[in-house]
């Protein structure tokens, strides 16, 4: 367990044996998913899963299907599934994934708002759910501290990964037009040095 | 029975373009969603609405979910189901088109390139996000720690369950507001 952990931290993915993305094992991480994923956000746990815990997927790859899935329309969680389990196999297990993700935030959302002015009101609730996602937030941390110890040897792409965080996360500035404009000046500088 | 089918036609008809639309999350398109629904369709009040915002808000799963309640109100379980699917299906359709598309050439190198380009990006992105989130749920020096504990928990021990960390914020959450 313990040399497991220091192996995934280093980044060296972890050698489990007999545990490849089996449909059944995308689908079921998918429902899982999707019933926790409270105020959006859990795309963090895609890279936990996909590169820190199985190994399915290197780091770039995620990073830049993460972008990828936010520059697409429709919901980023629902394009990174998309873009990560069709690596694993076909438009029907795609699919299948994508209602997994779906079919409990569909019942979750009409059983919530039957009993509106109750439950979504409870003090309870709302720390359970705040509380879920500050956790969210944490794993979504681990995707920036690993991205930026990756790149921190290469200035320029600390200045898009700051310059973007800083646009948008700070200034607020509509997405996609700043995303546009990072990553037009990102893959200039990928072309120089590939 | 016609006049529900004019009704499930005009749903995909609102919602689908909309799919198109929702870019950076789905919350770009909650102003146009409110003017159709309320103002075109008269499906819901504007209170109505706004109530609907707010639960799909707290309950799991995109933002998006909110055109789910307004299929529910209009025309019942088959409405939800066709007012989520107007919704989900073009955007993921077209993920799912381009994404195979570029994945095709994934030897080549302009491939290779873009991914190299776009990974600073979707880091930088999971920094903002990190940041819009913390805001969104009204985060404070009580949430900071609890996102660091959690942080922590994840870097040091990559191979712990999600579900346990995600359990174990809500737990310190909920301890926390009890005793502040």
């Amino acid at each position: 367990m313990l040399n497991k952990d220091a192996d995934a931290r280093a980044g060296r993915p972890i050698d489990h044996r007999d545990d490849g993305p089996t449909i059944a094992r995308l689908v079921l991480f998918c429902l899982k998913v999707g019933l926790m994923s409270f105020g959006g956000g859990l795309s963090g746990w895609l890279y936990r899963e996909f590169v820190q815990r199985r190994g399915w997927m290197t780091d770039e790859d995620f990073a830049s299907s993460f972008a990828f899935a936010q520059m697409m329309p429709g919901p980023t969680i629902t394009n990174l599934i998309i873009c990560c389990c069709s690596r694993f196999t076909g438009s029907g297990g795609v699919l299948a994934c994508i209602i997994a993700l779906l079919i409990g935030p569909f019942f979750a959302v009409l059983g919530l708002y039957t009993v509106y002015g109750t439950l979504s009101h409870d003090p309870l609730f709302q720390s359970v759910s705040d509380g879920v996602v500050f956790a969210a937030i944490g794993m979504l941390m681990i995707i920036c501290i690993r991205g930026v110890r990756r790149t921190i040897a290469f200035p320029p792409g600390m200045a898009v990964i700051a310059g973007t965080a800083f646009c948008i996360g700070v200034l607020h500035w509509p997405m996609l037009p700043v995303v546009l404009c990072f990553a037009g000046v990102s893959i200039v500088m990928a072309w120089r040095t590939l | 029975m016609s006049e529900d089918r004019d009704i499930l036609f005009a749903l995909v008809a609102v919602l689908a373009p909309f799919s198109l639309l929702s870019v950076g999350g789905g919350s770009a398109i909650i102003p146009g969603l409110q003017h159709q629904a309320v103002d075109v369709h008269h499906w819901i009040t504007a209170e109505q609405f706004v109530e609907m915002f707010a639960v799909a808000r707290a309950a799991p799963g995109p933002g998006t979910m909110l055109s789910t309640l307004v299929g529910w109100k209009v025309a019942g379980w088959t409405g939800a189901l066709v007012a989520t699917l107007a919704l989900m299906i073009p955007s993921a359709l077209l993920c799912y088109g381009v994404f195979r598309l570029s994945d095709h050439h994934s030897d080549k190198k302009w491939n290779r390139v873009l991914r190299k380009g776009l990974a600073p990006v979707g880091v930088g992105l999971s920094i903002a996000g990190s940041m819009t989130l913390f805001r969104l749920v009204g985060g404070g020096p009580g949430a900071a720690v609890i996102t660091a504990i959690s942080t922590a928990l994840l870097f040091w021990r990559p191979n712990m369950s999600a579900l346990f960390v995600l359990a174990f914020g809500a737990l310190l959450t909920v301890l926390m507001r009890m005793v502040i």
